[in-house]
């Protein structure tokens, strides 16, 4: 199954992040019974017209990365299991060889949206004068001035009529061509912005009426299932002078934009969404540097989009029949909503249901123990113990693309992810940032209890069991990317089983 | 496995040509006349083999098995537990030699220890053969002192 995922304003830039973070713990859509759903490949598709926007440019340079991980590890192969086990590829590499000429991005090219103003995007100097009236009360001046390529400033009249033109792109068709029978949609977007709260209702109306679209596909495009992750108000910004985006608008925008959600996509009448999934937070976060697009917006990571980034992979597990009836219509709207445990600003594994402790904890603190096992100890074991079997992982193993690729580009960015989502308000501290010895690493979590004290956790023990389990496995037929991996990961499958306090 | 399985078959053949022919190898390595004349006809051969080859094989099996540790993984220490056996079981053999001898009025003191060194040279040679035999199987010292 494919999952094509529209991450849709800044907002869906940020969960898509959180999402990549997830999958690279191994973090994957499992079926009710808990098992891994097999065959899911996420096709991840970012509209913005701001492309200048930081979390934009993050999250895509993170794409990219991953992609490249993952290739190196697992090759073209669909499924697999433990680290960057999903598979993210583009709408390119999936396309056959056609007319249509696409970059191998996972960015959705706007065409004109991205270079224009509103007003010449909508040709208002060569409307009538009653038009230009009719305009004017639909649009503030600013709306009108507004130059695209910092997307629409919270401004979702702006994004109705801009993202209208989606269903004409050359990505709209590649996708359209590409749907199967048994894929499914997903999209994420924010509810009290622009780009988002607009893009979703667009994006699900044009598939939904795919029988009027010149496209191949058309009836099953038309009942695929289709989820979406509506982002709520969950963060705060810094008051400014410059009113074009105001916290106070938040609300009144969310309000109106769930009456229009629920009258096009999710009434009891207008089922056009198979499921929705609602997050959001009343706590207010950190204030986040006002900013309407010149600057860049980069935000620092929320709880809201970590969770978030779960629907998704709930979404792609869901089974069929809870969602389209026997002739593939959808069904009544299945919604969603989000609960922790605890209601504390300080999360950590414990504040979390036991429903999401159990798909994420174990991935996660593997992990992270991947994370401080490469920083601390990898090094110093080259050329000894497991790394000696076949294939050989040598000293310059440590200087190819793939290494430096893991540890300066991902592990970096997963230490700034871990960083702003506790720097945040809630703070998400699942982890000891900055703490390097294993036993203490996992917040709310020690070490199970032993004759002598504690039992311990360190390179060491993660060596020997990496030495046991490549003594008796067979990985001369694998690349060493591979072999690290994989051993590490059934090393700490084990070790946080039995040497950590259980909790799941 | 099976080429595992054939350097440990190997390393117990020759450990058994070494008990078969016990005496020729000693006496190609030191002869004296009436000290291995005494050695041969108390049956001392026979008890100092046995004690070199348990020796050899019990250390290397003690290193590979017991110790086992991530942290004694290094050929340096492979080439500690090496020198602890090579300067043990002289020492050891070197006692019963003497008492064997004492128990017949005999006493040969320098000769045995002139024999022991080269007993040393016996026990380090067995010492290599031990650990390649048996090492492959080990957890964390399979690659010890030399990787596979």
């Amino acid at each position: 199954m494919r999952l094509f995922l529209f991450a849709i304003g800044g907002t869906g830039s940020r969960v898509l992040k959180s999402l990549i973070m997830l999958s690279a713990a191994g973090v994957r859509p499992v079926d009710e019974n808990g098992r891994p759903v097999p065959n899911v490949e996420i096709v991840p598709v970012i509209i913005d017209p701001h492309k200048s926007n930081e979390d934009l440019k993050r999250t895509e340079a993170l794409l990219t990365t991953y992609r490249s991980l993952r290739e190196r590890l697992y090759g073209n192969a669909v499924n697999a299991d433990g680290f960057f086990a999903t598979r993210f590829v583009t709408l390119k590499e999936i396309m056959s060889e056609g007319t249509i000429q696409l970059n191998d991005t996972f960015i959705f090219n706007l065409g004109a949206v991205e270079r224009e103003k509103f007003r010449d995007f909508i040709g208002y100097d060569t409307m009538n004068e009653a038009n230009q009236a009719l305009t004017s009360l639909l649009f503030a001046d600013y709306q009108l001035e507004n130059k695209m390529n910092i997307g629409f400033v919270g401004s979702p009249n702006i994004g109705s009529v801009a993202l209208n033109e989606i269903k004409d792109s050359d990505e709209f068709k590649a996708f359209a061509n590409v749907f199967n029978q048994g894929d499914r949609i997903f999209f994420i977007s924010s509810i009290f912005g622009g780009t988002g709260a607009a893009g979703f209702p667009i994006m699900v109306k044009n598939i939904r009426q795919a029988k009027n679209l010149e496209i191949n596909n058309r009836d099953v495009l038309r009942k695929a299932p289709i989820g979406g992750l509506t982002v709520l108000p969950y963060f705060n910004i810094e008051h400014n002078d410059d009113h074009r985006i105001d916290k106070a608008d938040f609300i009144v925008k969310t309000q109106s934009a769930l009456y229009y959600y629920k009258d096009t996509m999710t009434g009891a009448n207008d089922s056009n969404l198979n499921a929705i999934f609602y997050v959001g937070d009343q706590e207010v976060s950190k204030p986040y540097a006002y900013d309407p697009g010149e600057h860049g917006q980069r935000n620092r990571a929320h709880l809201v989009e970590m969770v978030g980034a779960l629907a998704p992979l709930k979404f792609a597990g869901m089974p069929l029949n809870r969602l389209s009836d026997p002739d593939g219509f959808p069904l009544q709207t299945s919604a969603f909503e989000f609960a922790l445990d605890k209601d504390e600003r300080d999360i950590n594994f414990l504040t979390l249901r036991a429903t999401t402790r159990r798909l994420v904890y174990d991935p996660m603190v593997r992990f992270h123990l991947l994370f401080l096992y490469l920083r601390t100890g990898f090094r110093d074991q080259v050329g000894q113990g497991f790394t000696e079997d076949a294939p050989k992982i040598k000293s310059d193993f440590l200087n190819s693309q793939f290494y430096r690729t893991l540890t300066d580009d991902f592990m970096r960015a997963y230490v700034d992810w871990l960083v702003e989502m506790h720097d945040n308000n809630r703070s998400v501290s699942l982890f000891s940032l900055g703490e390097t010895d294993m036993n203490r690493a996992i917040n709310a979590v020690g070490t199970r209890k032993s004759l002598l004290g504690r039992k311990n956790v360190d390179n060491n023990v993660f060596k020997a069991e990496m030495n046991r389990l490549s003594r008796d496995a067979r990985y001369s037929e694998h690349t060493v990317e591979f072999k690290l991996l994989d051993l590490f990961n059934r090393a700490a499958q084990r070790i946080v089983n039995e040497r950590y306090e259980g909790i799941n | 496995m099976k080429d595992k399985l054939v350097y440990l078959c190997i390393g117990i053949a020759l450990t058994v040509l070494f008990f078969v022919f016990n005496e020729d190898i000693y006496e190609a390595m030191y002869y004296s006349v009436a000290f291995n004349n005494g050695l041969h006809n108390y049956d001392v051969y026979t008890p100092i083999t046995i004690i070199t080859i348990l020796m050899a094989w019990g250390g290397a099996a003690v290193y590979y098995y017991a110790i086992n540790s991530v942290r004694w993984d290094r050929w340096w220490h492979w080439l500690v537990m090496l020198a602890v056996v090579v300067l043990l079981t002289p020492i050891i053999c070197y006692i019963v030699n003497v008492r064997m001898f004492n128990e017949n009025g005999i006493s040969m003191a320098a000769e045995a220890a002139s024999f022991e060194f080269f007993n040393l040279v016996v026990t380090a040679v067995l010492f290599v053969i031990a650990s390649f035999s048996m090492r492959w199987w080990s957890t964390n010292c399979r690659h010890t002192p030399i990787p596979q």
